[in-house]
């Protein structure tokens, strides 16, 4: 069964999901930029939004009375949205290694036929 | 007088004027799912509007078109357009994916004469009959009495003909030419959208089983086949569009639908809650709900690996603008705004407020409509005869510009104005006053709702003002143009760098 949010958590709880989706976007936006670009401080950044994220999941749990089985809907939040943006940057990755490869084989080939020995 | 052979043949020379010679069949018939879409996309517009004027100034039309007929035909041509658009795009794509000639274009030509009847015949029902006694009679004639498939049952058999025509000549085509990732998707996906509409056909007393059935259509429609239906097109369109491979495009693909399946079908439990089915569809609408917005997510960081790899490099860029609001109107629409009111614990209050009616607002339209202007800007491209539309138009481009960021901050408005009114509502209307009937009113005449309606009322003005600009665009962009587009062509197997080639 379910225990409504309460009056005066009304507003908590609209925020706290919306912040939820928000950071979790900037996680995986600041990630894959840190990742792409390789900046370690983009990817500190990118933790605190999962930290602003992880926050909004507890206060969410809390206005919305999650017990019982709505704990696991908290852990699987918590682990999805951690784990999403890293498994789709290594999809991204393997779906684009062939091009990189070829990219890269292409740009070490061009010299040698401009200067050709 | 004008006899019925005559409107037929002036009808079909109306339509005519829309082929273009370097078009191939599929691409002509597409021509004109697209000009219909237009029409519906305006007459959408108009008849929210004119709900919206209602809503500030009740007497207005009343009597004569009510809040419920204009809302009716409101969301009805908004459904109808964004299909006649899908339909359009796959048709404008069968020939050149498949590698052959459609094999029934007759029958699609039939097909869309009979289905653009039966649509001007349901509207001007709607508007002029408008309602009917309860019984059969009402429910095959004039309306089935559904919110949002309202049509009624001659139509609704109509619609599914007309589908199994579009998937015949879908699959058909395939067979005789070749397979690809795409098309198997997109076959597939078909079937599933010509059947899941019959779930919506039969009619039961008891309004939980009603419900139940009726939101396979409803919910799985828009949610399951239409999302797979959007990620062909969006997955041949990006081929064309910025030169991307088929492999990776089709890679990404199939992880979609493996995604769609993992939260969107059984997603459907949030709709379950409150229609007297059991009390596991709470958990199970919940937790498949919480998961939904994971792939809007990933999508997050697909789009900043593309735009490092492509760096925005594209043949046509106002569908390039209209793909990218797709994926920002898409995330907040369905992501965030559907997310703040899904989970049970607050749905409760919010269920069927104006807060419903502002995450539909932004959804459809970040999530289709955005998808469908971006393929009419592709279509538009080539019907001129493959016309340049880089960054240097003639007119510097300012009216699709203008017509997009009309459009876009139109819907954003009415979005934030409707949020405020449902958030108001689900407050008084529900939570303090207890769903009565007085909070109902008391809801309703309350300043931040009255204003907010006011604001709604606003932004569809701005919204229209935009559909407009974006007629006449699509009506004049690329003419007179003598540049040739640019084509990254996509490649079948890997190869080096785009090749960039002069279009013929």
């Amino acid at each position: 069964m379910i225990r409504p949010v309460e009056l005066h958590d009304f507003l908590l709880s609209f925020f706290a999901s919306a912040s939820i989706i928000v950071s979790g976007a900037c996680y995986a936006l600041l990630f894959a930029w840190a990742r792409l670009a390789g900046r370690r401080a983009v990817l500190a950044w990118a933790y605190a939004a999962y930290a602003l994220l992880a926050a909004s999941v507890w206060l969410l749990a809390e206005t919305a009375h999650f017990e019982g089985y709505w704990r696991v809907l908290t852990g699987a939040m918590l682990a999805g949205y951690f784990v999403a943006p890293r498994a789709v940057f290594r999809l991204c990755s393997a779906t684009h290694a062939a091009e990189h490869d070829e990219q890269t084989r292409s740009a070490i080939s061009r010299p040698s036929q401009e200067n050709p020995p | 007088m004008l006899n019925i052979a005559a409107l037929s043949g002036k009808i079909q020379e109306a339509f005519g004027a829309l082929d273009r010679h370097h078009l191939n069949g599929g691409q002509r018939l597409a021509v004109k799912y697209f000009a219909v879409a237009m029409i519906l996309f305006l007459a959408q517009l108009l008849f929210g509007l004119l709900a919206a004027i209602q809503f500030v100034w009740p007497g207005f039309l009343f009597d004569l078109v009510d809040f419920s007929v204009n809302r009716m035909v409101h969301i009805n041509a908004m459904v109808v357009w964004m299909l006649y658009g899908f339909i359009g795009s796959v048709y404008w794509f069968l020939e050149e994916e498949s590698g052959t000639e459609i094999v029934g274009l007759k029958w699609g030509e039939i097909a869309f004469y009979v289905l653009t009847g039966a649509v001007v015949i349901v509207v001007l029902v709607y508007l002029l009959i408008q309602t009917g006694p309860g019984n059969d009679a009402t429910r095959w004639l004039v309306n089935e009495g559904r919110e949002y498939i309202e049509a009624p049952r001659w139509a609704d058999i109509g619609i599914v003909t007309v589908m199994l025509v579009f998937f015949y000549n879908v699959a058909g085509t395939f067979a005789k030419g070749r397979w690809s990732g795409i098309s198997g998707v997109l076959t597939l996906d078909l079937v599933a959208l010509a059947g899941l509409y019959m779930a919506g056909m039969f009619y039961s007393t008891n309004v939980t089983v009603d419900q139940y059935w009726w939101w396979w259509v409803i919910h799985l429609w828009v949610e399951a086949t239409w999302e797979v239906l959007v990620g062909c097109i969006m997955a041949w369109s990006l081929m064309k569009l910025i030169g991307a491979r088929r492999r990776i495009v089709q890679t990404w693909l199939y992880i979609e639908v493996a995604l769609m399946f993992g939260s969107g079908i059984l997603g459907l439990g949030h709709h379950y809650f409150w229609i007297g089915t059991p009390d596991y569809w709470f958990t199970i609408g919940g937790f498949f709900s919480a998961l939904e917005p994971v792939p809007l997510v990933a999508m997050v960081v697909h789009s900043i690996y593309d735009a490092g790899v492509h760096r925005f490099r594209s043949t046509n860029h106002p569908a390039l603008g209209w793909i990218i609001a797709h994926t920002f109107g898409n995330f907040l629409g369905a992501g965030v705004w559907g997310f703040m009111h899904t989970l049970p614990q607050i749905n409760l209050y919010t269920h069927g407020t104006q807060w419903s009616a502002s995450h539909g607002h932004l959804s459809f339209f970040g999530a289709y409509a955005t998808i469908n202007i971006a393929f009419f800007y592709l279509a538009a491209q080539r019907w001129r005869g493959n016309v340049w539309m880089g960054g240097d138009l003639k007119d510097n481009g300012w009216k699709w510009k203008w017509s997009m960021i009309l459009l876009n901050l139109g819907v954003m408005g009415m979005t934030v104005a409707l949020l405020i009114a449902g958030y108001e509502q689900s407050f008084i209307e529900r939570a303090v006053e207890g769903s009565t009937w007085g909070g109902y009113f008391a809801a309703q005449n309350q300043p931040w709702f009255v204003q907010a309606m006011l604001w709604r009322l606003v932004f569809g003005v701005v919204t229209l003002a935009g559909a407009l600009l974006l007629t006449w665009d699509l009506l004049t962009i690329g003419a007179g143009e003598t540049r040739l587009a640019l084509v990254l062509e996509p490649e079948e197997e890997l190869a080096a760098e785009p090749t960039v080639a002069v279009a013929k």
